[in-house]
């Protein structure tokens, strides 16, 4: 990327402040997945019997939970697991969903209609349904939560990608591609997918933050994590059984989720204006 | 019109077909013998002996699935491993407390979103506009069942105005029912109200600037008389459009609430009946659920297509 480019994409962003935030706070999210173990101050998992649900002090600013684990360092190391569960699950939904999209697009024809008939079916099922059914059959644990959440949004991925290539179909390039007697492979791979990549990439913003949201109903639910391990689902689920005698436990992970979550969709909307001005 | 509607009909058939041949195969995928996986572990020889001439689980696996939908169509989802009652029965008495969640929480999201949709749609761009957003966009990220637990932290811990639990039949006790229900359908509303915001929002900006609005408008018609009377009719359409969609996220949303505020419909049964490793429950669920979201949609397209012969939509073209 050349320095004008960068130039005039900080002026742009410039423009929206609020983008701008989102999207650091998603790197500072991102940070603290990747720095936890150097982040957080103790061992999540390391109960003290001596400090059962204490509230908030110096040394424990998120006060402790009902085993006397400190909450900080849970919610810390719960931002490993929900980035890895939101990001994975998304980038599994687009390692099926764009290759069986584009081929479905390019080609048309039976394949085209049976793909958009399973992909029919395929949503017809709410998407938390959808998981726990799944989950029922792989059984409860963050892999499978992560398999079951890509898999619930590979349709949705299929079908925009889909739709992209349709509309490229007609575009000068592609038909100045196939003239110059590229072959099929060549014009999906370099001449469709990388102008039909920013509007994947801003679905993918899109749909990172409800796969985070996912995986912690779903640890919520016990069909995800499994306790002990740090998730702000599980965390929550401990949290409500104490809510009268240890409410700093519900403050917590949650807040978390929600600033992930917000974040993400502030970034993702500034993300749309930049990629596809037009639009709005 | 009548080709729109068949052509539908016949694209809704061949979902519901391939649903169930999605759920048939899934419950295949469970390791173990079929017949133990829905007898349950403690079925007896007789018992697994009656469940595999019941779905002739010796016939080659083609012929298993028609038997099975046979069986389903005529009602027959098999019975529930933990209470032995058939599985159908066992959803007819759990849904209508699902569909009263539903329904209140339908009511609070379209009282939230439409008006304020519409008012920050006339008012673009003002600091009212820029609040709504701001609110819807925080109602589409605050995760549900945190927002649960928070409101049972403030009503119900430290106000004490609301129960944080518990169920009463709406036809034993009305107020103390509404009481329990509120909060649910507040928090299930909630990320509804959120997306219809945004919708009505959207395509009221566009209805707001097509041509007919600036001739009422040049007409000499109050500000009023145009949005009430011209604007909302046509701006409205894509919202009943959403609102279909939507429901299957209700749907979804149902089972996280229903487990936060221990209400004992549709959702916490799914929950339930997974933990227990009820198969013939699970199974029976998730394909009423999807069956209830391909039929609902349907009657939403053919609603959208009579309220607005102008769109007809292309069934094939999706």
């Amino acid at each position: 990327m050349s320095l004008s480019r960068l130039q005039r994409g900080w002026h742009r962003a410039r423009r929206r402040p609020v983008a701008v935030v989102g999207a650091v706070v998603v790197l500072l999210f991102t940070a603290m997945a990747l720095g936890a173990p150097w982040i957080a101050p103790s061992d999540p998992l390391r109960t003290d019997w001596s400090k059962i649900r204490k509230a908030p002090t110096w040394a424990h600013p998120f006060g402790t939970d009902d085993l006397g684990r400190d909450t900080f360092s849970r919610v810390v190391w719960g931002t490993r697991i929900s980035m890895q569960a939101g990001v994975f699950s998304i980038l599994l939904a687009i390692a099926i969903g764009v290759p069986v999209g584009l081929v479905a697009g390019y080609y048309r024809g039976a394949f085209d209609q049976l793909i958009m008939r399973l992909t029919d079916a395929w949503l017809s099922f709410p998407f938390l349904i959808l998981a726990i059914g799944l989950v029922t059959i792989l059984g409860p644990s963050l892999t499978n939560a992560t398999v079951a959440i890509g898999l619930g949004a590979t349709p949705t991925y299929i079908r925009l990608t889909r739709g992209l290539v349709l509309g490229t179909q007609a575009e000068d390039y592609v038909q100045g591609a196939r003239a110059l007697g590229a072959g099929d492979g060549r014009v999906m791979a370099r001449h469709i997918l990388p102008n039909i990549a920013s509007a994947l990439l801003v679905q993918a913003t899109v749909s990172i933050p409800g796969a985070i949201i996912a995986e912690a109903i779903l640890s919520f639910l016990g069909l995800g994590v499994q306790p002990p391990s740090p998730s702000w689902g599980t965390m929550l689920s401990a949290a409500q059984q104490f809510l009268e005698a240890a409410p700093w436990m519900a403050w917590w992970p949650g807040l978390a989720i929600f600033s992930l979550t917000l974040s993400f969709n502030l970034a993702g909307d500034g993300l749309r204006d930049l990629l596809d001005p037009k639009d709005y | 019109m009548l080709d729109f509607l068949l052509q539908r009909v016949a694209i809704s058939i061949v979902t519901l077909l391939v649903i169930s041949l999605v759920v048939f195969t899934g419950v295949r995928m469970i390791p173990g013998d079929p017949a133990r996986v829905m007898g349950g572990t403690d079925a007896d020889p007789a018992g697994l002996a009656e469940i595999r001439a019941k779905y002739g689980l010796d016939d080659p696996v083609p012929l298993q699935y028609l038997r099975w939908l046979g069986l389903a169509l005529r009602g027959d989802l098999g019975e529930s491993i933990r209470t032995r009652e058939g599985v159908v029965r066992t959803v007819a008495a759990k849904l209508p407390i699902t569909i009263e969640l539903a329904g209140l929480s339908l009511v609070i999201a379209l009282a939230i979103a439409i008006p304020a949709g519409v008012f920050s749609a006339v008012r673009r761009n003002t600091i009212w506009d820029l609040l709504a957003n701001g609110v819807s966009l925080c109602g589409l990220s605050v995760p549900s069942f945190w927002l649960g637990i928070m409101l049972i932290l403030l009503f119900s811990v430290r106000l004490r105005l609301l129960p944080a639990s518990g169920f009463v039949p709406l036809f034993q006790d009305p107020l103390a029912n509404l009481e329990r229900m509120i909060m649910p359908a507040f928090v299930l509303g909630a990320g509804l109200a959120a997306v219809l915001m945004r919708q009505t929002r959207n395509s009221m900006i566009e209805v707001m600037s097509a041509d007919y609005i600036r001739t009422a408008y040049s007409k000499g018609l109050a500000g009023r008389v145009v949005v009430f009377r011209h604007a909302i009719r046509n701006g409205l359409i894509p919202v009943v459009t959403i609102l279909g969609l939507q429901t299957g996220a209700l749907m979804g949303g149902a089972v996280v609430t229903e487990q936060i505020f221990v209400v004992p419909g549709f959702g916490r049964l799914i929950v339930e009946a997974v933990f227990t490793r009820d198969y013939p429950m699970v199974q029976g669920v998730v394909l009423i659920t999807a069956s209830a979201y391909v039929l609902i949609n349907l009657l939403v397209d053919v609603a959208y297509s009579l309220l607005n012969p102008r769109i007809r939509i292309r069934g094939g073209e999706t």
